[in-house]
This record gives C-alpha cells, sequence and structure tokens, in this order.
C-alpha cells in the first residue's frame, strides 16, 4: 500500500535572498525520472519536510514545466528558519502536490461566465500572497489563454517586501498590468501608498472580471466589498484560504471550515462557495 | 456456545499468541487514581459507584471478562487508532517506515464500538499504517447494548444489523443471560474469523457477509435533520451559550469513539540527528489546533482561525453531524454519551442534539 506520508528526497540547488526574511528556494529531486514526472496546477501546495522539524505546506511557484521546483518562503518558525540555515546542496523531503489550484483553461471550470465569454483576470494580492500565483503569472497564454488580460493589484509593507521585484518588468512587457502599492511612505517610493484596497480608488479595474485573491485575512474582508462595489460577482471571486494543516489529505480535521478541508477541497474556492460558512475569513 | 466453551475459546486465542483485551470490572477501592479522576469517579452513578467500573484491560483469566450491558468506560478507540505511533524513524536525513507487529484480539466489542470501527474503516481506508494495524486485530463482537440511558439513538441489536457491522467473530445472546451461564450464537463476519473458529473446532455458527457499514434504503432521517440544521440553520445562540460553560479541557475528545483528529510532529531522540515523527492524538478544543505562524494578535496571541470557545465546540459538533454525514453517509456519532460522562461542567450531548434539532 501506498504510503502517503512518505516524502521524496529534493536538493536546494539554488538560493535567491528575496527580502530580508523571505528566500526562494530551487529544488531538484533526488530521484531524476520522478522529478521529472511531478507537475503540480498554479495554486495548488506540497508539504515539505525536514527531520527532526516537521512538515508544513508551502505553494510551489516556479513556471510550469520547469525541471525543477521553486518555493518561496519566508522564515518565521521552527521549520522554516531550519531551511533558511540550509545551503545548496542539504536535501529535505517533499509530498504533493495536493488540494485544488485556481480554476484555469483545460479544467472544468474554465474562465468563462455563464454566457461562455471569456473573462480577464484581476489578481489581488498582499505580503506572500503573491507566491501561489507566480507560475499562473508566468504561464499566462497557456493557462488563460493570449486573449486574457491579466491585471495584478500587489500590497506589500515596503518596497524591500516585494517579492519577485525583478521580474514585474518582464511581466509587464509580456502585457500583464501590474499596480503596486506600499503601507507607509518611504524615500525613493513614487508609487502608491495605503493598503491593497487603494488601489481600487486610483486605477480602474480590468473589465469583465473575474478576481483571483491571496492575502492575510483581513485583505479579504476590504477587497471584498470594493469587489462588490465593482459589481464582480461572488461565483467570479475565488480566494485562497490559509489554515494549520497536519496531514494535507483530509483526515486530520486541522483545515477544515465548513464541510470543505482547505488541503482537499481548496486551498481556492469560490467565494461564492464558502461565503456562507460562519468564522471562514 | 456457552460460557465454559467460550473460555476455552479465550484459552485458545492466548495459546496462538494473541494479546487478549476486553471488559473487565475493576472494583473501585483497586481504581488507579490516575486512570479515572476523582472527580469523573464521584460523578458516576451510583450502582457503578458500588461495583466499580467497566474497563477494557488485557485479560489474563477468561473469567475476567464481562459481557453485559454495561459500557466501557473508555472505548476501544486507542486499539486501531492509538494516542502516539510511530510514523518514520529518521537518522541524519533518512526516513525508515514503522509497522505494527503485536496480533491484538478485542473480545467484547459492544455494538456502538463496533460501529465506531466502520467510521475507522473508513476514514484511514488509505492509511498503511492503520491498515497494518487493523489486519492485526481480530474483533469479537457482542451483542451487548448499552443501558438505554447511555444510547442515545436507542441502538437495539437484531440480527438484521450484523451485516453492517465489522467483526470477525460475533457472540449474540440467545436467552437472557443469568451471571454464570450465558448462552451465544455464534456468527463469523470474516475469512479470518471464520478460520479461527474452525481451527478451535467451532462448527456451529453462521456466516455473515459484510455488506458496507450503511443499511440499503432511504438515509437516516435523524442524520439528515440534524445536518441540514447545522449547515443550513446556523443557531450561533446555542454555541454561545455552550461557549460560556465549555472549559476546553478536551476530556470528551479524548473519551469520545469517534473523534480521531490527530497532529504530526518530530521528536528528537538521544542519538544526534535521529528522532521519530508521530502521529498522536488531538483535540479541536486546543487553542493550538487551528493556530498558523504569523504576526500575533493585539491581545498577544497567536492568529488561529477557531477562535472563540463557541467556535470550538461548534467545531467539534459540525464535524460529527455534518462534515462526516457528508464524507461517509452515516453520523459521525455512535450515542454512547462517553462525553457527557467525562464533562466537568455538565454539557450532555443528549440535550444538545434536542436543541439542535430544535432550532
Ligand atoms: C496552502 C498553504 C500554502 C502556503 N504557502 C506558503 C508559501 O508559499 N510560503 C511561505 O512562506 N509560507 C506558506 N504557507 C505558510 C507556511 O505553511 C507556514 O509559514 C509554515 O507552516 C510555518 O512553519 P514553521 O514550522 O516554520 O512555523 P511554526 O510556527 O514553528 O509551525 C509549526 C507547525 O504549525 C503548522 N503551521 C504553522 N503555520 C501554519 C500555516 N500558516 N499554515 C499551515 N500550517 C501552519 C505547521 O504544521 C508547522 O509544522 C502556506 C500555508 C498554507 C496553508
Ligand atoms: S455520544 Fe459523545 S462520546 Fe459517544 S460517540 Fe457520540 S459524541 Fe462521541
Ligand atoms: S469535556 Fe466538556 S468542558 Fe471539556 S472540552 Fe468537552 S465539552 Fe468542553
Ligand atoms: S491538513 Fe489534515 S485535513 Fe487538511
Amino acid at each position: 500500500m501506498n504510503n502517503p506520508y512518505l516524502s521524496e528526497p529534493a536538493k536546494i540547488v539554488k538560493i535567491t535572498p528575496q527580502t530580508d526574511t523571505v528566500k526562494l528556494f530551487r529544488f531538484e529531486f533526488v530521484q531524476k525520472v520522478w522529478g521529472y514526472n511531478f507537475s503540480f496546477a498554479p495554486g495548488q501546495f506540497i508539504e515539505l519536510s525536514i527531520p527532526g522539524c516537521g512538515e508544513a505546506p508551502f505553494a510551489p511557484c516556479n513556471a510550469a514545466g520547469a525541471k525543477y521546483l521553486e518555493l518561496c518562503i519566508r522564515d518565521i518558525g521552527r521549520l522554516t528558519h531550519k531551511l533558511h540555515e540550509m545551503k545548496v546542496g542539504d536535501k529535505v523531503g517533499i509530498r504533493g502536490p495536493y488540494g485544488n489550484g485556481w480554476p484555469i483553461i483545460n479544467q472544468k471550470s474554465k474562465i468563462k461566465n455563464q454566457n461562455g465569454e471569456k473573462k480577464n483576470l484581476l489578481i489581488v494580492v498582499g505580503g506572500l500572497g503573491l507566491i501561489p500565483l507566480r507560475t499562473l503569472i508566468l504561464g499566462k497564454d497557456k493557462f488563460l489563454g493570449k486573449d486574457i488580460k491579466v491585471q495584478i493589484f500587489y500590497g506589500a509593507r515596503s518596497p524591500q517586501e516585494m517579492l519577485f521585484r525583478y521580474e514585474y518588468a518582464k511581466w509587464r512587457e509580456n502585457g500583464i498590468d501590474v499596480k503596486l502599492t506600499i503601507d507607509k511612505e518611504c524615500a525613493n517610493w513614487v508609487g502608491c501608498v495605503g493598503l491593497v484596497t487603494t488601489l481600487f480608488d486610483k486605477f480602474p479595474i480590468v473589465e469583465n472580471a473575474q478576481a483571483f485573491l491571496c492575502g492575510p485575512p483581513v485583505m479579504y474582508k476590504f477587497v471584498l466589498e470594493k469587489l462588490k462595489q465593482k459589481e464582480v460577482t461572488d461565483q467570479d471571486i475565488y480566494l485562497s484560504l490559509e489554515r494549520r494543516m497536519h496531514c494535507g489529505l483530509g483526515v486530520c480535521q486541522h483545515c477544515a471550515v465548513g464541510p470543505y478541508y482547505t488541503c482537499k477541497d481548496g486551498p481556492v474556492f469560490s467565494y461564492e462557495q464558502i461565503k456562507n460558512i460562519p468564522g471562514v475569513i | 456456545m456457552n460460557q465454559a466453551l467460550l473460555e476455552k475459546f479465550v484459552i485458545y486465542l492466548q495459546k496462538a499468541n494473541w494479546l487478549i483485551f476486553g471488559p473487565t470490572l475493576i472494583p473501585l477501592d483497586s481504581l488507579d487514581e490516575e486512570e479515572i479522576s476523582p472527580y469523573l469517579t464521584a460523578h458516576q452513578p451510583q450502582t457503578k459507584k458500588d461495583n466499580g467500573l467497566i474497563l477494557i484491560k488485557q485479560i489474563e483469566k477468561p473469567t475476567e471478562l464481562v459481557l453485559d450491558d454495561r459500557l466501557p468506560f473508555y472505548s476501544f478507540k486507542h486499539f486501531f487508532i492509538p494516542e502516539g505511533e510511530t510514523l518514520f524513524k529518521y537518522k541524519n536525513n533518512s526516513l525508515k517506515e514503522s509497522f505494527e507487529e503485536q496480533k491484538v484480539a478485542l473480545l467484547g466489542v459492544n455494538l456502538l464500538d463496533l460501529k465506531a470501527i466502520n467510521l475507522y474503516d473508513q476514514v484511514f481506508e488509505k492509511d498503511p499504517y492503520y491498515q497494518a494495524r487493523r489486519r492485526k486485530i481480530l474483533i469479537v463482537g457482542s451483542s451487548s447494548v448499552p443501558e438505554i440511558s447511555n444510547n442515545i439513538f436507542a441502538q437495539k441489536y437484531e440480527e438484521d444489523i450484523l451485516e453492517h457491522l465489522p467483526f470477525d467473530i460475533f457472540f449474540a445472546n440467545d436467552q437472557q443471560p443469568t451471571i454464570n451461564n450465558q448462552h451465544f450464537k455464534v456468527f463469523s463476519g470474516s475469512i479470518k474469523g471464520q478460520r479461527i473458529l474452525e481451527h478451535f473446532g467451532y462448527k456451529d455458527y453462521q456466516h455473515i457477509q459484510f455488506s458496507g457499514p450503511i443499511k440499503e434504503g432511504k438515509p437516516d432521517e435523524q442524520m439528515e435533520r440534524l445536518r441540514d440544521k447545522l449547515k443550513n440553520k446556523h443557531n450561533q445562540k446555542i454555541w454561545d451559550e455552550l461557549g460560556t460553560r465549555c472549559i476546553e479541557c478536551g476530556k470528551c475528545t479524548l473519551s469520545c469513539p469517534t473523534c480521531f483528529c490527530f497532529r504530526v510532529d518530530d521528536y528528537p531522540g538521544l542519538e544526534k540527528n535521529s528522532g521519530a515523527r508521530v502521529r498522536c492524538w488531538d483535540s479541536c478544543f486546543y487553542q493550538e489546533f487551528s493556530e498558523v505562524s504569523g504576526p500575533s494578535t493585539s491581545s498577544g496571541q497567536a492568529p488561529k482561525f477557531l477562535k472563540t470557545t463557541a467556535e470550538r465546540i461548534h467545531f467539534w459538533y459540525f464535524h460529527k453531524f455534518a462534515r462526516i454525514p457528508d464524507e461517509f453517509n452515516f453520523i459521525g456519532c455512535v450515542g454512547c454519551r462517553r462525553c457527557a460522562k467525562v464533562c466537568p461542567v455538565g454539557i450532555d450531548i443528549k440535550e444538545v442534539l434536542k436543541e439542535i434539532e430544535a432550532s
């Protein structure tokens, strides 16, 4: 019988610092063939383990089809701290991928409204919330189709906290409208200042929009209000939930929200699906 | 099968290297204080106080086995889902799986606890640790049904429920038992059970083919009602009120046969860079259950998703009476009322269910 708790050894091959506390780790699986067959959908997650430090969920964020796996991880606790101390060549374990990611083309729920009309995409993210969307952004044409417009509203604490900031120019070249804001005024910053919601007041959102949200729960509350004002329907809003996870398999109950498991049925849910669950956001 | 033969059967199993466990009567004066808190014993009904408690213990002598309508204080849960179990042992970076080897025979599993095993079998269907342990367990069920005060759903023994219960061998009381002269009708429920009975030399049994945990036909009405109330007619008042009473001790989860949630943690061993990844019981009443890392809240607490006692106790009920029915089509409670017996503040599930139904 397969052991779902068994993880595949993977080696760190590259480390790129992103902010003071966040690094982008690139892994290659020790079992090369297994690694080449490993694939994930944007928005899914994996469980990373280090013997002695346990396991934790992270969202892969590399370009689809790469021969490696990239995880962008904040140093915040036991496991993540240990990982941040590791060097190229060190090994971790990875199992997964788990859950359901963002609705994309060639999945059951295409990005279309009831009339079959294609929808443009507004991505609203805060802090680390950008991570599980990077794969989608990098593979925009593949996952969404060439003629879909993509607009990103991204809020971070400061310019130095912005993840993947050296890639924005490329994203823009690829036709993506990237709008940024920082929480507080700071030197050398000429852009927008304020929470991510202020971007809604400054810029019109892309027309005929579907929205993908990822960020801290407080952000959801305010962004949902803005989206309602802009008449984006609840069916057209998708959000990725964060919950404590232990198994990733829909068994341990830690991640349950109402009748769903964040690990198995999520982490991405349509707002329509979960809006009536008390305490969901 | 009569009492004398049953005793021979127990000895036969012992000789065949089964570790045997079953309900026994522990006189109150010999009860370990650590096992049962004085508080709990003080809350036992009078009759039990006089006689002691029924606990599941290793059976050394066949006469120790008690097969009557008294419900064991704790369930058989930990034989299926241990309090803590090692998933892997690790040394440096290599993980080694670790599986259970010991053969265990559980004698006299009452109807309610048998129903709980149906749940474990579903929940851990794809779990290799559970399956390895399960293969080493012999389940000998008995038709004993707890007295009605401890049997919320008024479960009765009828022969037609046998095909929905997960046993290897089943002893059904044929007549009103007297203390020393019980007579049992014997059933087998698996090839394992058949083999053991045959090898023991007992032929007077009937085989029952397991046909899944649920009776065919309409789904259970009470299950439907409770699920509908919880999912569609959320009544915050019930939970707020319970939230003011519950002290989050987690005793109900420990004693409940259908509570199975767990956490997975690494524990270092004595040798350098060695240790074990362990899966152990958790409780949704504990603060840490839903905690995530991140900046603490204004009150200095770690961020969590079950923030109040009311939310936590609601989570507990929602799992048993909405999520489990959604997943498996049966109710996640066997009605044993153990949770009510151990609750230090007197929260009684029977009352709570009435309130939910009335909401
Ligand atoms: C679906 C999903 C995707 C995620 N993706 C990323 C990502 O791409 N990058 C990133 O930096 N972080 C991500 N996180 C958060 C990340 O899992 C936590 O920061 C991490 O668990 C912290 O572990 P720790 O041992 O360092 O912290 P500790 O606080 O020491 O945590 C101990 C244990 O608590 C649990 N835990 C703590 N926080 C969380 C949490 N937020 N979510 C789930 N379990 C938790 C874990 O089981 C962990 O083993 C994601 C969380 C989820 C649920
Ligand atoms: S009555 Fe209580 S202890 Fe028994 S199964 Fe139901 S919830 Fe669990
Ligand atoms: S036993 Fe009673 S007080 Fe303790 S957690 Fe359960 S309901 Fe709350
Ligand atoms: S993480 Fe265990 S049920 Fe989702």
